[in-house]
């Protein structure tokens, strides 16, 4: 009978296994492999791969609907072919965030579609870590608005060196990736700082254990050093846990009267900041942009969201000048949005499908995957809605200006600029 | 664990006020946990069957109970005497709901399969909380809910020798332990509790006493799904999020508490959901939340090795 309880237990950790082994299994339903070589049509195929369920929603949507503004409005045209937008989704309902399967699979499906020149995302690091070596081993040209993870690119603090990063998401050894957003050690150096301005003394410092979150934290710790304030670094949580408590009320037990977090919404962020509120009710909260969607701010209760500041690299309507101001007008009339409550990373999707766009003007041959890699890479004092940046050999932004965001009425409410200084 | 913290707080703090504090909150955490475990313990007693829904009946008492504070218009201004009305009507309306889902669930996918191999039913019960998660999705979206914090769950409600007790750790531990309670005298006592008692012991042998023993199962399933519901109400009020996952994730602690406890045994399922609760709150606090499932479950293995039947567990139809 023991035996039997056992078989039986053994039995249903075996069905559930094999039932999340089978919605891994799911993939693409494109035959065909893909080519270096230009394929000599007049159309070509960009792919997008971002959050559409789940906590990141609010911010893939706008960063789906960003790209896609920039090439409508260029009649889906560039360098003289067409253009055929593919929106992928690399989250599931299962799990409320991206998945590895869903990244993967999209990565796969863009690499197996010869007239695939350029995949634009994704806005999770980890689902980058993913995806840029499956599309490196094709040469097919990945552009990101949303990740900020330093090992993405360079070995930089915050990297994990440990594993091999960068170079461990470029097989070819040929780089194929970039982004319009600045990395980690320019966010963890704006927190920091921000920190000290606000007069911390000690702050209290948890990540999520992703790719993002455990760099981010670190980037904060490493800029932070230089600042007259102690870290108590209580490490990766479970972020499935209930709630965090007990982990609020160590932090609160250490004299912490500061908080922040390497991580993103879909992490239990929400609980987590209650929780940190209620714990230490004179603490000043501090989040990366990981939670700088409606999601968050709209979760938390007022007198959490009262003593919380959020950094995204994204600055007030007013700062993106006659440019931005047409853009976020023409935004809000396509997708039937508030121009004033239009999610902080839809200007980076904007102009991450205008620098394609720019990218296949340029290129020699813009149905060639390596002409379009080089063109990309190319990309010098770019005059954007952003400001003008290049990408440089690492495949990183030249911008380093980072938003303050005030959290007022369940709104995310821009304060004040960041021109951070990183380390390295 | 505990005693060792302890000591070290007598000599490092001298006073147990750190480890008091661990504790209360584990139990006021448990509490909650034992009330999802009762559901599994019950039914895999009575039909030898891990209903692996019943996870998600806990997560969708929690939507009801969110709903309901809505349709009863209770919010961070209601007076006081009305929010202990609606509170206790919600209580009702989440706790019937999910009885009756529940119920519903055992007689439309367990009970055609009561003669089937084990793995049918098994299969079908992951269908089902496959089904309720997207429900769940479906109802409330895919993200984190705030739901508003009617009781204060955080608020300082009285200090006992350091201790802090909140207006949520009252909630959790004073609407457990009557239900518990209740329970426990229900199945000792009543006489569809000793019918339970009999199917779980012999259900042929139940049959030939007269017994009505799909009645007796369904009646389980029901009474199950009530603690769920009450314990999803609780949770909501304790945690003030919700969303369609927290019924993975409590139902594996849950289940893992009833087998810690003793599968098939009512006082095994609280004691392995108020221990399971004191670890993770110690570990939380003491050792890092990124080790906490790690040292749950390496205590589940520890006491699986030392007493297989688990810490109450008993001669049983099947454990015996």
């Amino acid at each position: 009978m023991s035996q039997r309880r056992s078989g039986l237990l053994a039995a249903g950790v075996a069905v559930v296994a094999l039932s999340f082994g089978l919605a891994a299994c799911g993939g693409s339903d494109d035959d065909g492999g893909g080519s270096g070589s230009g394929t000599g049509a007049n159309e070509v195929s960009i792919y997008s791969s971002f959050p559409l369920q789940g906590a990141s929603r609010p911010t893939g949507i706008s960063l789906q609907n960003g790209v896609q503004l920039a090439l409508e409005q260029a009649g889906n045209k560039a360098g003289g072919v067409d253009i055929n937008f593919v929106p992928l989704d690399d989250s599931t309902a299962q799990a409320g965030e991206w998945t590895p399967e869903a990244e993967s699979a999209n990565a796969k499906k863009a690499v197996q579609d010869d007239s695939a020149v350029a995949y634009i995302g994704t806005y999770n690091s980890g689902a980058a870590a993913i995806s840029i070596p499956i599309l490196n081993e094709a040469g097919l040209a990945m552009l990101s608005p949303g990740n900020t993870a330093v090992g993405l690119t360079s070995d930089a603090p915050g990297a994990d060196t440990g594993i091999g990063e960068p170079d461990i998401y470029y097989p070819t050894g040929e780089r194929n990736y970039a982004r319009i957003v600045p990395k980690d050690t320019v966010q963890g150096a704006a927190l920091a700082g921000l920190m000290d301005e606000d007069g911390c003394t000690k702050v209290g410092v948890l990540n999520d254990n992703e790719v993002y979150g455990k760099g981010l934290a670190a980037n904060v710790i490493d800029a932070g050093s230089k600042f007259d304030y102690e870290f108590a670094d209580g490490g990766a949580i479970d972020t499935q846990a209930a709630n965090f408590r007990s982990t609020a009320k160590d932090f609160a037990s250490q004299g912490v009267d500061c908080f922040v977090f390497g991580g993103i919404t879909a992490s239990n962020a929400v609980q987590l900041y209650k929780d940190m509120g209620a714990a230490m009710p004179d603490a000043k909260l501090y989040g990366p942009d990981g939670v700088g969607d409606s999601d968050f701010a709209g979760g938390l209760p007022a007198d959490v969201a009262s003593r919380t500041k959020v950094t995204v690299p994204t600055l007030s309507q007013e700062a993106y000048g006659k440019e931005g101001a047409k853009f976020f007008k023409d935004y809000a009339a396509k997708f039937g949005e508030d121009e004033n409550k239009i999610g902080p990373f839809a200007i980076y999707g904007y102009e991450a499908g205008k620098l394609i766009l720019d990218v296949l003007d340029r290129a020699e041959d813009p149905t060639n995957r390596a002409d379009v890699v080089k063109a990309m890479f190319d990309t010098k004092d770019r005059n954007s809605i952003l400001g003008k940046y290049s990408i440089d050999e690492n495949g990183d932004t030249t911008l380093t200006d980072y938003g303050v965001f005030d959290i007022k009425n369940g709104d995310l409410t821009f304060d004040e600029k960041i021109s951070a200084k990183p380390s390295t | 664990m505990p005693v060792a913290f302890a000591i070290h707080d007598l000599s490092a703090d001298g006073s147990l006020v750190r480890i008091g504090n661990n504790l209360k909150d584990g139990i006021s955490n448990g509490a909650i946990w034992a009330l999802v475990a009762l559901g599994y313990t019950m039914v895999y007693g009575i039909v030898e069957l891990i209903n692996f829904a019943h996870g998600e009946v806990f997560m969708i008492g929690s939507f009801i109970a969110f709903a309901a504070f809505g349709w009863l218009g209770l919010d961070l201004t209601t007076a006081i005497p009305l929010l202990i009305l609606g509170l206790a009507l919600t209580l009702l309306i989440s706790a019937i709901a999910s009885g009756a889902l529940n119920g519903m669930i055992e007689k439309v996918g367990y009970r055609p399969l009561r003669d089937a191999p084990k793995l049918a039913p098994l299969i079908t019960a992951v269908g089902f909380s496959f089904i309720l998660q997207n429900v769940g999705v479906l109802w409330l979206g895919g993200s984190q809910v705030s739901v508003p914090d009617l009781i204060g769950s955080q608020n300082l409600l009285f200090e006992v020798g350091g201790i802090d007790i909140t207006n949520g750790d009252a909630l959790s531990i004073l609407t457990t332990i009557p239900l518990v309670l209740g329970l426990t005298l229900f199945i000792d006592r009543a006489r569809m509790g000793k019918a339970m008692r009999a199917t779980a012991q012999d259900p042929d042998a139940a049959r030939l006493m007269g017994i009505d023993v799909d009645k007796t199962i369904s009646a389980t399933f029901l009474i199950g799904g009530v603690m769920a519901g009450a314990a999803g109400l609780i949770y909501a009020l304790y945690q003030t999020t919700i969303w369609f996952h927290q019924g993975f994730e409590a139902g594996l602690i849950a289940f893992t508490a009833a087998v810690m406890g003793g599968i098939g045994n009512l006082r095994g399922a609280v004691v392995g959901g108020l221990i399971i609760g004191c670890i993770q709150q110690i570990s939380d606090n003491r050792i890092g939340p990124e080790w906490t499932p790690v040292i749950v479950f390496a205590f589940l293995v520890l006491v699986m090795l030392v007493r297989p039947r688990g810490l109450l567990g008993e001669e049983t139809r099947q454990a015996g």
